[in-house]
């Protein structure tokens, strides 16, 4: 994930708010819901852009979804939803239709990196 | 390039004609690139599909890797042939793959079936707002011009109504992503330098070669990377800032 392409566009000041859920605690436990959607970092989308689409398709506020961007740039990924199976697909093909790349895994599996 | 500003209408932002031609010939490129890889022609009923749809880019140095179109069977031919039809194949151009990626690392069988259940309708959907976005960038011509063209000849501002903005701003990450892919940028650090390099030859006032020879495409295409992600900042800030702005804090 990339900040603004022009120097004068501040980037992203407020997205330095401390990692409070770490992705492997997040699969490990605490989640009763099945399966989780997974978002992965690249190198291409604006971190503006993913914030956006947190707040927008999840009407996740600000706070978490710039919460969960940091996570996905610094961290390399982030769970962004959790639920049922047939739910995470419907968010891992709605992820993938903005151009973010998402996969969907059972809660409790490891070693998804 | 202007940064795009909310209007009344829409979001508009003022782009060099030249910008706008470039744009919608890449999305265009990548929408056919998508519609080859993910064998949507495949499904069109009635008229042949005719040859592969894998047309301009593969001309010239432009695209120094990945498009150059063999000289072979078209999907169409080969579904012909065997009857079999490209649903939920795995795309075998690495830009493709990147807009159709696997929905899961490790487990193949998740993967496969997350494909053929979604593919086919990601891909539509991408395919039919790159074309959007490209008809949106067109320039106005003849009696088609919503407006008559400046003192100067300048095209007026491209407007992008707040209906479509998601669309538009999703077509600008799928070429990014393409154009990304092309140029081998892989980490974060190399779409930086390449931006950096990018804004000082901008502002050293270095024209962007035309695509001469392998070094001068690579500068040319580096420049349309630097230029979409510019509009598709400024378009975030407006659109977040409205989005916020309708929302209670919380």
């Amino acid at each position: 994930m990339t900040t603004s392409p022009l120097p004068l566009l501040v980037p992203l000041g407020s997205a330095g708010t401390a990692v409070e859920e770490d992705t492997e605690e997040a699969l490990a436990s605490g989640i009763a819901d099945p399966w989780v959607t997974i978002v992965w970092n690249d190198p291409v989308n604006l971190m503006s852009y993913v914030t956006y689409v947190f707040e927008s398709y999840f009407g996740y506020p600000r706070a978490k979804a710039e919460r969960l961007m940091t996570q996905v740039h610094k961290n390399g990924r982030a769970v962004v939803s959790s639920g049922g199976r047939e739910r995470m697909e419907v968010d891992v093909q709605a992820m993938h239709g903005y151009g973010l790349w998402a996969t969907l895994q059972e809660s409790g599996a490891r070693g998804a990196a | 390039m202007t940064p795009f500003r909310a209007m009344r209408r829409g979001y508009e932002a003022r782009f060099e004609p030249v910008e706008r031609v470039v744009l919608a010939k890449v999305a265009r490129d990548v929408s056919a690139m998508l519609r080859e890889e993910a064998g949507l022609d495949l499904f069109a009923d009635g008229d042949d599909p005719g040859p592969s749809s894998h047309h301009a880019p593969g001309k010239g140095q432009a695209w120094a890797n990945g498009l150059l179109a063999p000289d072979e069977l078209t999907d169409a031919d080969l579904a012909r042939l065997t009857g079999v039809t490209g649903v939920g194949r795995v795309p075998t151009d690495p830009a493709a793959q990147r807009l159709l990626p696997d929905a899961s690392k490790d487990d193949a069988d998740i993967a496969d079936e997350f494909r053929r259940l979604t593919q086919n309708d990601v891909a539509q959907a991408k395919v039919d707002r790159l074309e959007a976005f490209a008809a949106l960038l067109d320039l106005p011509s003849g009696e088609d011009a919503p407006e008559p063209l400046g003192r100067h000849g300048a095209p007026p501002p491209v407007r992008v109504p707040r209906e479509d903005a998601e669309q538009f701003a999703g077509a600008l990450t799928d070429v990014r992503l393409v154009i990304a892919e092309r140029l081998g940028l892989k980490t974060d650090d190399q779409v930086m330098q390449l931006t950096d390099e990018i804004m000082w030859d901008r502002q050293a006032g270095r024209e962007i070669p035309v695509a001469t020879d392998g070094r001068a495409a690579r500068r040319f295409w580096s420049g349309v990377f630097v230029a979409a992600g510019y509009a598709q900042e400024t378009l975030m800030d407006v659109m977040l800032a409205e989005l916020r702005g309708r929302r209670p804090l919380a």
